[in-house]
């Protein structure tokens, strides 16, 4: 969006492209020592473990069949359970590296690949294009709005439309097996017009100075007086409101029918025992437990998730001193460490956005981490039974909630950039803002989503 | 997140605070606490030091309770609701009618409905026992 623009020479564009490179650096670094260097360690120690399992399982088996005593049978067993207690804790260990360094690279991909080609569509653009009045405003003109938007949701809808077919042939491609890549088309042609949308934007907004902000003038409408950027996006945070009220909705009514343990402990006469696992009883202490599934959790089950509501709050808290530095309009800069790391009023803006992505993408990291070991514990949809609903609802609503933060942090990366390079004040601060509605809102679905989902 | 001022009670405590510290700061820290009362209280079995006994009505309510301090304080202070124009905080809860109308129909298909839920709050469901 642009109203009042400042002159931006496009070669500034460069700088994101090499923001890509930094991106692309850091995701092979991760993934060559957490994926490839720890993980093959931790797999190495997970076989050693299977192996003592197998050999304590064959021990116990033999004692049994060939008459031992109780005693010795009882102690062999004990041997049997602590070494599957090892096997599963080193297996968990080497799915929490490798699952971590396989994410770290491709967010940083997906990093790279956003902000390093929208920078690069940008920076060929002739710069005298770059600062002219282009029909969308300018220094002394209106607001006429953007076309980028309508382009980007265009772009949406094919990929979307695509994406059956889209995501079949990459699975096929991936497992060996012949496919027809002109089945990525419809898709790919999306991804470009969404490429296409956000480098607009993006161009739009970034010499933006904060002046002929589009205001609802008409009189008797609700939002009459307000910024129409902010009324819209209270719009679609309601929106967003009505499709997590969809997954709770979803979640109660069928969980209205499953007997937990939560069910058999408040003593509900219609249920006996337990007949549906959730996933608070692979992650809480003290959880439900079915078929031998279930009933491990302890503290550090429960701690990635509980890191992860900690980060959000922190991280909105951060998005919030960003928006309060780049208003403030008698900034000083603050002494000893922290003066070191906000030497000035843009660095800190920048900063703290980049503490807020960094957050974020620990968030992210986790949430992962947290799905792989659920997933080697059995919590998955074919599980058996109401477990499979419930491994269902649990991987959809928090995915979509992870969606949320991932889509959250791709806007963040240019924020950052604009912080690094034009820079955020008291007059253009409104994108911080605007953006800060949204992480606010995604930390709010989380407040809901943890503990219906984590801890009941 | 806006720049509007606002007064209220919490507002007013925040002043009589010692330290340098804004409003957004003090949210920050009741959000953290009241998170760390949330897991522990899923966590622990009785109250840390004590005998006393975290029952699970206890837990429902402290979920419950959290939720809703955590959710206000969001919404209220670090999305400025409270600062802001009326207009966006009835933008905001216009959808939980919508919510309550899911929750009411959760109520009603629920297999319990028929004889378990108040009857202000069920259709005539004479026809369904009579048949």
């Amino acid at each position: 969006m642009s109203g009042g623009e400042a002159h931006v020479e496009n070669s500034i564009w460069m700088r994101a492209v090499l923001f890509g490179g930094v991106f692309v650096a850091i995701g092979l670094l991760a993934f060559a020592t957490m994926g490839v260097g720890v993980a093959n360690v931790k797999h190495v120690a997970y076989e050693d473990a299977m192996h003592e399992y197998e050999e304590a399982k064959y021990d116990y088996e033999n004692a049994k069949a060939n008459n031992a005593t109780d005693a010795e049978i009882a102690s062999l067993k004990t041997a049997k359970d602590e070494a599957h207690h090892h096997e599963i804790d080193a297996h968990l260990s080497y799915l929490t590296w490798r699952t971590a360094g396989i994410t770290i690279l491709l967010m940083c991909f997906t990093y790279a690949s956003f902000i390093g080609l929208g920078g690069f569509l940008n920076s060929v653009f002739p710069d005298d294009h770059g600062h002219a009045d282009h029909g969308y405003g300018g220094d002394d003109h209106e607001h006429h709005g953007s076309g980028s938007p309508i382009v980007f949701s265009l772009g949406i809808m094919l990929f979307l439309m695509g994406f059956p077919s889209f995501q079949a042939t990459l699975g096929n491609m991936l497992s060996g097996v012949d496919a027809n890549l002109g089945d990525l088309g419809v898709s790919m042609l999306g991804l470009l017009f969404v490429t296409a949308g956000v480098a607009n934007w993006w161009r739009e907004d970034l010499p933006f100075i904060g002046n002929h902000e589009q205001i609802a003038t008409e009189t008797d409408a609700w939002f009459a007086g307000e910024h129409i950027r902010k009324a819209g996006l209270w719009v679609f945070i309601m929106s967003e409101v009505m499709v997590f009220a969809t997954f709770f909705s979803s979640y109660l009514r069928m969980r209205t029918e499953w007997c937990t343990q939560w069910q058999v402990n408040a003593g509900n006469e219609n249920c006996a025992a337990v007949d549906t696992l959730t996933a608070s009883d692979f992650l809480r202490p003290n959880g439900g437990m079915l078929d031998g599934l279930g009933g491990q959790g302890d503290f550090m089950t429960l701690l990635p998730g509980a890191i992860n509501t900690f980060a959000l709050i922190i991280s909105s808290y951060t998005i919030v001193l960003a928006l309060k530095t780049a208003k403030s309009k008698d900034w000083v800069a603050p002494t000893g460490l922290m003066g070191k790391l906000m030497p000035t009023k843009k660095a800190a803006v920048r900063n703290y956005l980049i503490a807020t992505f960094l957050l974020g993408s620990m968030f992210i990291v986790l949430k992962l981490v947290e799905w792989s070991h659920l997933v080697a514990e059995g919590f998955t949809i074919g599980a058996a039974g109401t477990t499979g609903q419930a491994a269902s609802i649990f991987y959809v609503a928090t995915g979509a909630h992870g969606l949320h933060v991932f889509i959250g942090l791709l806007v963040m990366l240019y924020l950052i950039f604009k912080a690094d390079t034009v820079g955020y004040d008291e007059k253009n601060g409104q994108g911080i803002e605007y953006f800060g509605l949204y992480w606010h809102f995604v930390d709010l679905a989380w407040v809901v989503i943890f503990p219906a989902f984590y801890l009941y | 997140m806006g720049e509007h001022e606002t007064s209220g009670i919490f507002e007013s405590m925040v002043e009589k605070l010692p330290g340098n510290f804004d409003i957004y700061f003090w949210n920050f820290v009741i959000l953290m606490i009241f998170t760390v009362f949330e897991v522990g209280a899923v966590f622990f079995e009785t109250v840390p030091g004590t005998d006393i006994e975290i029952t699970l009505s206890v837990v429902w309510a402290i979920l419950i309770g959290v939720g809703i301090v955590k959710g206000y304080g969001i919404a209220a202070y670090f999305m400025h609701l409270k600062g802001d124009p009326r207009v966006y905080t009835r933008t905001a809860l216009f959808p939980v009618l919508f919510v309550l109308l899911m929750l009411w129909g959760i109520g009603l298909s629920n297999p319990g409905a028929v004889t378990e839920l108040p009857s202000w709050c069920t259709p005539n469901w004479d026809y369904a026992s009579q048949r």
